[in-house]
C-alpha cells in the first residue's frame, strides 16, 4: 500500500459526511535552473498534501491541507464539512466516482525516483559545459510524484510517477536557439544533447531579416505545434465548453473538419508519453479519440460535464481537482497520429514560407472560431525554393488553428514528446506527443524583436 | 514560525552557508463559485512550509519543506546547503548582495473584517444574488466567484533581519457570456479573468456591488451578438482603466524587471527590450507617461512591510515624463547594476524561492474626466476590459483583445463594436500617448495569476490606472 493511498484513506476516515473523498499528492522533487551559464535557481520541493470533498445532504464542500498529522486532518475535514454546509443542495453534483479498476501504466522509473540534487545540478552543468562559447538557459529537473484517491464509496487507486526534462535556450545578444525533452525515464535524455541541438539552432540565426505580414505556408517544429495544440484544447477540446457551446467543436461532432492526415486521440495510458492511471476524481483514464481522419469525434469529460451532457455519456478520466473543475475536464495526454514526412520533406513540400521552432505567450483571441495569437521565437526562418534559408525576426501571428489543422501539407513519420508542464503549484508532468507540421494557413501580423536576448 | 526561520537559518550556517534567509508561512485561501444558478466551489484550505535559501562560496540553493516544525526546517537548511555546493560548479558563479540594514518588525494589512472570518455562507449568498442578477434570456453562462486569502510569514536572514507578517486579501468578479448563432460575447466585471482583488477586509468586496452592475453586464453581453466586429483601422482609441492596467502590467511592469534585463528569465518568460545602461536617458514614451513602483498603496496586492529579502516598502518613480528612471530590483540585481537597494523580491507561498516581481505599479493620473478625453475625436475607438493578451520575449510587439468596444464619433461613444484587438510596439505606442484621465477617474486592479520563474510561481499585484488616449493605433486585425 502506497503512502499516499494511507494518507487518503486515514483523510476520509476523519470525515462526517454522506459521501467523501480524499486527493492525497506526494512530491519530492529538484530543478536546477541556468541562466548565463550559471545555476542561478536550484529548487528542492518535498511536500504531501491532501484535498479533502466531502458531499452532506446534497451539499459539496472541500478543503486541502499539508499538515498531515492527525490534527492537520481533523481540521482539513470540518473545514470541508463547514464548506459543504454553506452551499446549497446542488441537484447537478452526480456523486463520488464508485470504485473503478484503472489500467496498469508505466509511468515510474527507479533511476529517475533515486536522482539526488547532485546528480540533478550534474545534468544541468552537462547541458551546460555543451554549449561552451555561448549562454545556456534553462533547467534539469526531476521528481517522483505520487496520487492517490481514496473514497467513501470504496474507491482506491494510487499511482506513483517520475519525470525529467531538460529545457536548453542558446542564446547571446545576436542569436538563440531552443531544444526540449522530457521522459518518465531519465535514461532517456542526453542534456549535453539538448543543448547541443538549442546551440546549432542558435547560431543559424544571426543576421535575421524582417517579413512582411500575411498569410504563410508554414512548417512548425513539434515543440511549436504541441503549444498550439495545447491552447486549443484548453478552450475546445473542454467538455465544458462543449456544452456551454464556447467551443470550436460544438456542433461539430461527425463534421470532416480537419484534413484528412490528422488523427488526435488523448491517451493517457500511452507510455510512449507521461502516463496517467487515474484522473483527479480517481475514475480511469480512458483513450479518447477527439478527430479520426480529420472528422471530429468526440472531447473529454469529467463526471459533472458527462451528466450535464446526457446522453448516457461518462467520464472519461480527465477531471481536474474539485476547486479547479470550473475549467471543465482536461485533455493532458495529447498525441497526434505520426505521418510519413521528415523535417525536410516538410520543408520542401512547403516550397515557400516560414519554419517555426517555438511559440511565445500564446493567448485564445476567440475560443469559438479557434483563433490564437502569439510570438514565434528562438528560431525563425525563411523557407525559399523548397529549403531552409535566411533566419527571421520573431513574428506576430494571429491565426486560425482548425484552418492550420485544414489545410495540413504533412506530418512527420517522427513524433515527439514535448512538455506541457511549467511547475506551477503542485507538481503534475504533462506532455503531448506530436510530430512536426508543414501547413498551408498560417497568418502573421506583425514582426517583433530579433532573436537573441 | 520566527522561531522555525531562525532555526533554519542557523542550521545553513553551520552547515557552511556564507548567507542564509527563511521564510515560514502558513496560507490560509477560501474559494466559492457559482456557475449557472449552481455553486460550484467552495473550498477552504491551508498550507505551510518553511523555504531556505542559501548562498554558499557565492551560489545559491534553495529548498522547502512542508513540515512546519524545527525537523522540516533544519532539513529543507541543509538541502539548500548540499544543492548550492551541488549546483556552484566551476565557482565563476559570485553572488553579491546590496548592503541592507537589519530589520526588525511587524507588519498586518490594515482591514475592517478579515477576509477569512467572514462565513462560508455569506460568500455564497453574495455570488448566488448577483449572479441571478446577470440571468438573461442571450446569456447562457453566467459565473461569479470571490477569494479569499489570510498569510502570515516570518522571515529571518543571517544578517540579522527578522520580521513577521500578515497579508490579508479578498476579491470577486464575475462574467455573462452570451452565445449566438455565429458568435460568443463576454462581458466583465469589475474586471476579467476571475475578477479583481485587493489587500484588506471583506468590506472591499461588498463596494464592488457586483449585484448593482449585473443587469448592465448581461445587456452588454446580449447587445455584443448583434454587434459589428471592430474593423481594421489606425485610428485614435481611448482605453479604460482595466485594460490600462493590463497594458501597465506587460509593457512596463515586466520589461523593467531587472533579472529579466540581465536575462535569467531568459528561458521561459524572457527578457526585455531594454538594457542596464537605459536608467536616465530612455524615452519610454511621451511626456505625459508617468509610472510609480509602490509598495505602500493602501489596498494593492503587491504591498508589505517588507518585501521577501527583508528590504522595507518603498516608492519610486519608474518612467517620469516619458524617460525610464529607473527598475525593479533584488538585492542582488541592484548590486550588479551598482544602484539601488532592491526592495521587490517576492515569492508564491513557501514552496518557490523569490524573484524580481512587480508590487503595485502605476500609470500617474493627468488630468480631466473621460468624457474630456473624448471631447475633439472626430473618428475612434474606446476600448474596454481585457480580452486577450499576449506579448513577445522583450516585451515590445504586443497584441491584446478587448471584450466591449464602441465608436468614437464627434467626441462621443456610438456604435457598439465586437471583437476588437490592438496591437503595437512598446515605446511606439506608449509615444503615441497624448492624454490620461484625472485621479477621479483612477482605478485599482488586483490580478493573481502573474506568472513567472521555473519551478512557475503566481505573483499577486496592483496596478492603477485612469482611462488614456493614443494616437494612431492599429486596431482590429484578426486572422
Amino acid at each position: 500500500v502506497s503512502t499516499a493511498l494511507d494518507l487518503a484513506a486515514r483523510a476520509i476516515r476523519m470525515c462526517e459526511a454522506d459521501e467523501s473523498e480524499a486527493l492525497a499528492h506526494r512530491e519530492r522533487s529538484g530543478l536546477a535552473r541556468f541562466a548565463g551559464s550559471q545555476v542561478h535557481q536550484p529548487t528542492l520541493i518535498e511536500n504531501a498534501s491532501v484535498l479533502l470533498r466531502v458531499v452532506r445532504g446534497g451539499r459539496v464542500g472541500s478543503a486541502s491541507t499539508n499538515r498531515t498529522d492527525e490534527e492537520g486532518l481533523l481540521a482539513a475535514a470540518r473545514r470541508a464539512e463547514a464548506a459543504a454546509d454553506a452551499a446549497p443542495p446542488d441537484p447537478e453534483f452526480p456523486g463520488l466516482a464508485p470504485p473503478g479498476e484503472p489500467a496498469a501504466v508505466d509511468g515510474h522509473d527507479e533511476a529517475t525516483a533515486a536522482l539526488t540534487p547532485e546528480d540533478q545540478a550534474g545534468a544541468a552543468w552537462s547541458a551546460i559545459q555543451a554549449a561552451d562559447g555561448i549562454g545556456l538557459f534553462g533547467y534539469f529537473t526531476s521528481g517522483e510524484t505520487e496520487l492517490a484517491v481514496a473514497s467513501s464509496t470504496g474507491l482506491a487507486v494510487s499511482q506513483a510517477l517520475t519525470d525529467a526534462s531538460v529545457l536548453a535556450l542558446a542564446a547571446s545578444d545576436m542569436e538563440s536557439g531552443y531544444a526540449e525533452a522530457c521522459s518518465w525515464r531519465v535514461g532517456d535524455l542526453d542534456p549535453a544533447a539538448v543543448a547541443g541541438e538549442a546551440l546549432d539552432k542558435a547560431r543559424r540565426t544571426r543576421n535575421a531579416k524582417e517579413l512582411p505580414p500575411g498569410r504563410y505556408r508554414a512548417v512548425l517544429e513539434p515543440y511549436a505545434f504541441a503549444e498550439l495544440l495545447f491552447a486549443f484544447a484548453y478552450s475546445s477540446i473542454n467538455g465544458l465548453a462543449f456544452i456551454e457551446d464556447r467551443s470550436y467543436l460544438s456542433g461539430r461532432i461527425g463534421e470532416q473538419a480537419f484534413h484528412e492526415s490528422l488523427t488526435l486521440v488523448d491517451d493517457g495510458l500511452d507510455p510512449g508519453g507521461l502516463p496517467k492511471a487515474f484522473d483527479f476524481e480517481g475514475v480511469p483514464k480512458e483513450r479518447v479519440t477527439i478527430v479520426e481522419d480529420g472528422v471530429v469525434r468526440d472531447v473529454v469529460w469529467d463526471r459533472r460535464t458527462a451528466a450535464r451532457a446526457g446522453g448516457g455519456r461518462r467520464s472519461t478520466g480527465h477531471a481536474l481537482p474539485a476547486p479547479a473543475q470550473g475549467w471543465g475536464p482536461m485533455p493532458m495526454n495529447l498525441a497526434v497520429r505520426r505521418g510519413d514526412a521528415t523535417m525536410d520533406d516538410l520543408v520542401e513540400r512547403v516550397e515557400d514560407g516560414i519554419y517555426v521552432t517555438r511559440l511565445h505567450y500564446l493567448s485564445v483571441v476567440d475560443g469559438r472560431d479557434g483563433i490564437i495569437t502569439g510570438m514565434t521565437r528562438d528560431g525563425t526562418f525563411r523557407i525559399e525554393n523548397g529549403g531552409v534559408t535566411t533566419p527571421l525576426v520573431n513574428l506576430r501571428f494571429t491565426t486560425s488553428f482548425p484552418d492550420l489543422l485544414r489545410d495540413l501539407l504533412g506530418l512527420t513519420g517522427q513524433v515527439t514528446r514535448v512538455s506541457t508542464a511549467d511547475f506551477y503549484d503542485d507538481r503534475y508532468p504533462t506532455a503531448s506527443l506530436v510530430p512536426g507540421v508543414a501547413t498551408e494557413s498560417f497568418t502573421i501580423i506583425g514582426t517583433g524583436s530579433g532573436p537573441g536576448l | 514560525m520566527r522561531g522555525l526561520s531562525e532555526e533554519a537559518v542557523d542550521a545553513a550556517i553551520a552547515a557552511g552557508a556564507g548567507y542564509a534567509d527563511a521564510r515560514a508561512v502558513e496560507r490560509r485561501t477560501q474559494h466559492v463559485s457559482t456557475r449557472n444558478g449552481q455553486v460550484e466551489t467552495v473550498d477552504d484550505s491551508e498550507s505551510a512550509g518553511i523555504g531556505v535559501r542559501v548562498l554558499v562560496g557565492g551560489a545559491w540553493g534553495f529548498a522547502c519543506d512542508g513540515r512546519l516544525d524545527v525537523a522540516g526546517a533544519r532539513d529543507a537548511a541543509l538541502r539548500a546547503v548540499a544543492f548550492a555546493r551541488a549546483s556552484a560548479g566551476s565557482g565563476r558563479s559570485q553572488v553579491s548582495l546590496a548592503p541592507l540594514e537589519p530589520c526588525r518588525g511587524e507588519y498586518r494589512t490594515p482591514a475592517g473584517r478579515d477576509p477569512i472570518d467572514v462565513p462560508l455562507a455569506e460568500k455564497v449568498e453574495l455570488l448566488v444574488r448577483a449572479e441571478k442578477a446577470l440571468r438573461h434570456k442571450s446569456v447562457k453562462v453566467t459565473e461569479a466567484s470571490a477569494r479569499a486569502m489570510r498569510e502570515r510569514r516570518a522571515f529571518r536572514s543571517s544578517e540579522g533581519t527578522d520580521v513577521l507578517q500578515e497579508i490579508l486579501e479578498c476579491g470577486a468578479g464575475m462574467d455573462a457570456t452570451a452565445v449566438g448563432d455565429d458568435t460568443v460575447q463576454i462581458r466583465s466585471y469589475p474586471s476579467a479573468h476571475g475578477g479583481t482583488s485587493f489587500q484588506g477586509g471583506w468590506e472591499e468586496v461588498e463596494a464592488l456591488a457586483l449585484e448593482r452592475e449585473a443587469p448592465r453586464l448581461a445587456e452588454e453581453a446580449a447587445a455584443l451578438l448583434s454587434a459589428d466586429p471592430c474593423p481594421p483601422a489606425v485610428t485614435t482609441v481611448v482605453i479604460d482603466a482595466e485594460q490600462m492596467a493590463l497594458q501597465v502590467h506587460e509593457s512596463v511592469g515586466h520589461p523593467t524587471e531587472l533579472d529579466r534585463v540581465y536575462g535569467t528569465e531568459a528561458a521561459y518568460a524572457g527578457t526585455s527590450f531594454l538594457k542596464p545602461e537605459d536608467a536616465g536617458t530612455l524615452r519610454y514614451g511621451s511626456p505625459l507617461m508617468g509610472i510609480t513602483a509602490d509598495a505602500t498603496t493602501a489596498k494593492g496586492l503587491g504591498t508589505f512591510g517588507f518585501d521577501d529579502e527583508g528590504v522595507p516598502a518603498g516608492r519610486e518613480p519608474i518612467v517620469e515624463q516619458g524617460i525610464l528612471t529607473g527598475f525593479l530590483t533584488s538585492r542582488e540585481t541592484a548590486a550588479r547594476l551598482g544602484s539601488g537597494t532592491g526592495g521587490s523580491m517576492r515569492a508564491d507561498g513557501w514552496a518557490r524561492m523569490p524573484l524580481v516581481r512587480m508590487t503595485n505599479l502605476h500609470l500617474e493620473p493627468g488630468t480631466g474626466s473621460l468624457e474630456e478625453l473624448l471631447d475633439g475625436i472626430d473618428d475612434g475607438v474606446y476600448l474596454a476590459t481585457n480580452k486577450s493578451w499576449s506579448i513577445d520575449d522583450k516585451r515590445l510587439n504586443f497584441q491584446f483583445g478587448t471584450q466591449i468596444a464602441w465608436e468614437i464619433k464627434q467626441g462621443k461613444l456610438g456604435r457598439l463594436l465586437r471583437d476588437a484587438t490592438y496591437t503595437g510596439v512598446t515605446p511606439v505606442f506608449w509615444g503615441s500617448l497624448d492624454a490620461v484621465a484625472g485621479a477621479e477617474e483612477w482605478r485599482l486592479f488586483g490580478l493573481t495569476n502573474c506568472g513567472k520563474g521555473q519551478p512557475g510561481q503566481h505573483a499577486h499585484v496592483s496596478h492603477g490606472a485612469s482611462p488614456a488616449r493614443f494616437r494612431n493605433v492599429q486596431i482590429g486585425v484578426r486572422s
